[in-house]
């Protein structure tokens, strides 16, 4: 096979797999978060209701289209796929699994290994947010525009301390890649830890992770649509497939999130004290690594869901100020310290 | 009244952190997720403590549930209404329609007294299911029965004919949820009290037991005081 044709099928592959998590996750939301409130959820279509996203989308795509006579019409249409797209775009460079070796070819489990890695992921993030704050302006409704509002106050107070703890990570690791990062975790700390990021950066983890939820609209920091005050925030006057794809973008962006924190504080691919690369064949062991980053990757998207229904929304004022006052100020002495360490290490 | 003072809480260091709080609080939906995912692999009907499935699961519902109406037959298979339209006009919902007609030679196998009623129409839609027909009934012929999936598709069908109402108590047979027989209740002969106060009296003991007795009683009163209007 030549080369650009392996491309296109990773792309295919990861594009197919992060529609596949973000359909299941929908129904993972919904059936755990029934177990946890002593209820059943969704049962019926399929076994276990594991249909049900399957149903939800035929009626969404089924439903009628509404654009608000008095919305703004090309921002309005042009708000969902601006969410969604680079939702889906920020899994190009996640490193999905090693290496695998077919038809005597080494190919790399990542669609492209871009040597900024993760600031691009960044960039994407902040891309994204433009669709919250678009859509909810183009709607030319109250709710919408508060819930976009938050999403850009919201956005702007958490993506300091996100960098702030992402920085110590390229300080701690001396590389952009996201995939040099994996490589740099394997073996063990200290002798008996996994030379993971989380053993290393255990504050910076705790922010990242925090800011991670404000990133994705999660409860408890889930200010832009939150419900019980806002209707559903930004996309209160979106209905059918803009609102399935604002919906889906969401659940993308818990993917990517998930993702990138196995790789930066999770040691990606690898297992802790095995090296499965020695006792594994060449196809096997690609395999298996891309199996290794899903369980983990699955860990993280539960514990997404498993926040959400444990902890209530925080007042607006409590977001901002754990933002402000307690992230930023904790990230700063965090990467002060890991700049000394790193220093004083070399 | 006094107000009372707003106190503020002061949190400790650990709540204020929030991370403390927040891992006790996962630990707790973990314990209902565990219990709720453990019961639902539990084979059998209605394993989750907290859901009744409605199709496959279903509460038991009362011996004296008042559903949807049936026409009882007796130990022979006869039919005990006699068409005499006592519950049409104990209806407060005036939902029930009654035709009455002469049992024929040869019918005596069908039909348990000498009229019948040839005609029986409910109107579900106007039913208000207060069981005072079931009271007023001589022969306890009309009876609420333990159905309760009145669901129908048009307007006509929730018109109940007697042929539905006895298919309702063919159903209820078959599953075994027909009430049991009402025992008569002794009463000592009244006192021969004036006749409203006789029918009043009567009429405030349709909603308990209602012997047979005072429906009689009942029905002769009301029959008495008919033609006076």
């Amino acid at each position: 096979m030549v080369d650009w044709q392996i491309d296109l099928i990773k792309v295919i592959f990861i594009w197919v797999w992060a529609l596949l998590i973000a359909v299941v996750m929908t129904w993972v939301e919904r059936r755990a978060s029934a177990m946890m409130q002593d209820r059943l959820g969704p049962n019926r279509a399929g076994p276990f209701g594991l249909l049900q996203p399957l149903a939800d989308g035929i009626k969404l795509f089924t439903k009628e289209d509404i654009i608000p006579e008095k919305a703004r019409k090309i921002l309005f249409v042009l708000g969902p796929p601006l969410f969604a797209l680079p939702a889906f775009s920020a899994y190009a460079v996640v490193p999905f699994g090693d290496k695998i070796v077919l038809g005597g070819k080494e190919i790399i489990l990542q669609v492209s290994d871009v040597n900024i890695g993760f600031l691009y992921v960044l960039a994407l993030g902040a891309i994204g947010v433009y669709g919250m704050v678009i859509g909810g302006w183009a709607s030319n409704s109250k709710y919408s525009i508060l819930g976009g509002l938050r999403a850009t106050a919201q956005l702007i107070s958490y993506e300091v301390p996100m960098g702030l703890a992402l920085l110590t990570i390229v300080l701690l690791y001396g590389t952009f890649s996201l995939r040099e990062m994996v490589l740099l975790q394997q073996g063990t700390f200290l002798g008996f830890l996994p030379n993971w990021g989380i053993f290393k950066q255990p504050l910076g983890f705790i922010i990242f992770l925090v800011a991670a939820y404000a990133e994705a609209n999660r409860v408890p920091f889930d200010l832009p649509e939150c419900e019980s005050e806002l209707v559903t925030g930004y996309h209160t006057e979106y209905g059918s497939m803009r609102l399935g794809l604002y919906l889906f973008g969401e659940y993308v962006n818990l993917g990517t999130l998930a993702a990138i924190t196995v790789c930066l504080f999770f040691g990606g691919w690898s297992l802790p004290y095995v090296d499965m690369s020695k006792f594994l064949g060449p196809v096997s062991y690609g395999i298996a690594s891309f199996m290794v980053f899903f369980l983990k990757q699955a860990f993280f998207l539960f514990l997404f869901v498993w926040v959400r229904w444990t902890v209530p929304r925080f007042r607006y004022d409590q977001l901002m100020g754990l933002g402000w006052k307690a992230l930023i100020p904790l990230g700063l002495v965090n990467l002060f310290v890991t700049a000394l360490l790193v220093q004083l290490t070399i | 009244m006094p107000r009372r003072p707003v106190v503020k809480k002061e949190y400790t260091l650990g709540e204020r952190v929030y991370l403390v709080e927040i891992t006790k609080g996962l630990g707790l939906t973990w314990k209902h997720f565990v219990f709720n995912i453990k019961a639902s692999f539990r084979k059998g009907p209605h394993t989750v403590p907290t859901c009744w499935q409605y199709p496959e699961d279903r509460r038991e519902i009362a011996p004296i549930f008042r559903g949807a109406h049936m026409l009882m037959l007796n130990d022979k298979g006869q039919e005990l209404c006699v068409g005499c339209g006592m519950c049409a006009r104990a209806c407060p919902a005036k939902c029930i329609t009654v035709k009455r007609g002469k049992r024929a030679e040869g019918e005596e196998d069908k039909y348990a007294g000498k009229t019948y009623c040839a005609s029986f129409e409910i109107d579900m839609l106007r039913c208000i299911f207060c069981g005072n027909c079931e009271n007023a009934c001589p022969k306890g012929a009309l009876v609420l029965g333990p159905g309760y999936e009145l669901a129908e598709y048009d307007m006509e069908s929730c018109i109940y004919n007697k042929d539905k109402l006895l298919a309702n108590y063919h159903e209820a047979k078959a599953e075994g949820k027909l009430k049991p027989p009402k025992k008569p209740v002794p009463v000592e002969a009244p006192p021969a009290p004036p006749k409203k106060a006789a029918a009043k009296k009567a009429a405030g003991e349709k909603g308990k037991a209602a012997p047979k007795k005072e429906a009689k009683q009942a029905k002769k009163d009301e029959k008495g005081k008919k033609p006076a209007k």
